[in-house]
């Protein structure tokens, strides 16, 4: 809990830096695209219960909020709070398979039973060894072989998406990076 | 008898706004400004609820389509977002409730001013 709180505030201190960024690069944009400024928004963050970050001022009368994404790829900005689980797959599944080993299969009908959200969203991914079109096909068995045990603990699954090698958490630049990038995502829809 | 009416009608609305804006410049700590680009809107609530914006408590509203927005009701000011997958991004669209529901607490009871809600015939 310690560390949590310890990592929101350094978040917050990003999120400060990034606002005054913000500020900046309004103005040098109004003094290239010559329209009039009729005025500014020093907005706050806010950080909804998943951990994803919203710009939002209040106008005094008005209030105004908006998503906070990331400006190369449109993703939300998140901290990681409701990332229920994270499996790496070498412990899963065998490699190249999409067939739990027992031990796997146990761990996860063990989560999906006590985990008590509403529903759950299933993510696979792997690491760039192989063709995108076969990591695509194994990511996503994969991730439909997880949904099988939720739904077999009676948890409700919203999606279940293969990604293969496209969403690596890190670089595939070694084996120690590949290893963190075989993993099954499950968010936890509370 | 209409003709009557109207500029009674007009009067009263017009006192009803003095008074409306009096008592918005007393809860909501804003005021008029002559500056052709000021500060429209900031990070803090400094009205009668005064707080800062990261403390706002959100329920859930489900849109005609099912999927699912961030809502709070902080008094004067009304926010909402979608709610997004954090690591995906995806809408997040599961079936909690009706269309149309609010879920959970949207947080109008510790705003500090009577929630209104529009009249309906």
């Amino acid at each position: 809990m310690r560390v949590l709180s310890l990592e929101l505030r350094s978040v917050f201190v990003a999120a400060l830096a990034a606002v005054s960024a913000v500020v900046m690069m309004a103005g040098a944009a109004s003094a290239q695209s010559g329209g009039a400024v009729t005025g500014t928004i020093e907005p706050g963050i806010w950080i909804d219960p998943d951990g994803c970050m919203h710009w939002v001022a209040d106008g005094g009368v008005e209030g105004y909020m908006t998503g906070r994404v990331n400006p190369e790829n449109g993703m939300p900005i998140c901290m990681e709070m409701n990332t229920c689980a994270v499996a790496n797959t070498d412990t899963l599944f065998a490699t190249d398979s999409s067939r739990l080993t027992s031990a796997g299969r146990a761990h996860l009908e063990q989560f999906f039973s006590s985990a008590g959200a509403f529903a759950y969203a299933i993510y696979g991914h792997t690491d760039s060894r192989a063709s995108d079109e076969y990591n695509m096909g194994l990511s996503q068995r994969r991730a439909a072989s997880v949904a099988v045990v939720a739904r077999s603990v009676g948890a409700r699954v919203a999606r279940e998406i293969g990604y293969g090698e496209r969403r690596p958490r890190v670089p595939n630049t070694s084996a120690a990076n590949m290893q963190q990038n075989r993993r099954v995502e499950i968010v936890c829809y509370r | 008898m209409t003709s009557v009416l109207k500029p009674m009608k007009l009067t009263a609305v017009l006192a009803s706004a003095l008074v409306l804006a009096g008592c918005v410049e007393s809860i909501e700590g804003v005021s008029p400004t002559n500056d052709p680009a000021p500060v429209r809107a900031i990070g803090q609530d400094r009205g009668r609820d005064a707080g800062s914006l990261t403390q706002l408590e959100a329920g859930i509203w489900v849109d005609p389509d099912g999927c699912q927005h961030w809502i709070v009701d902080d008094g004067l000011e009304g926010y909402i977002d979608a709610r997004r997958d954090p690591v995906t991004g995806l809408p997040v669209c599961t079936p909690i409730a009706p269309p149309g529901s609010i879920v959970g607490d949207a947080g109008s009871g510790a705003a500090g001013i009577r929630d209104w809600v529009p009249n309906r015939r």
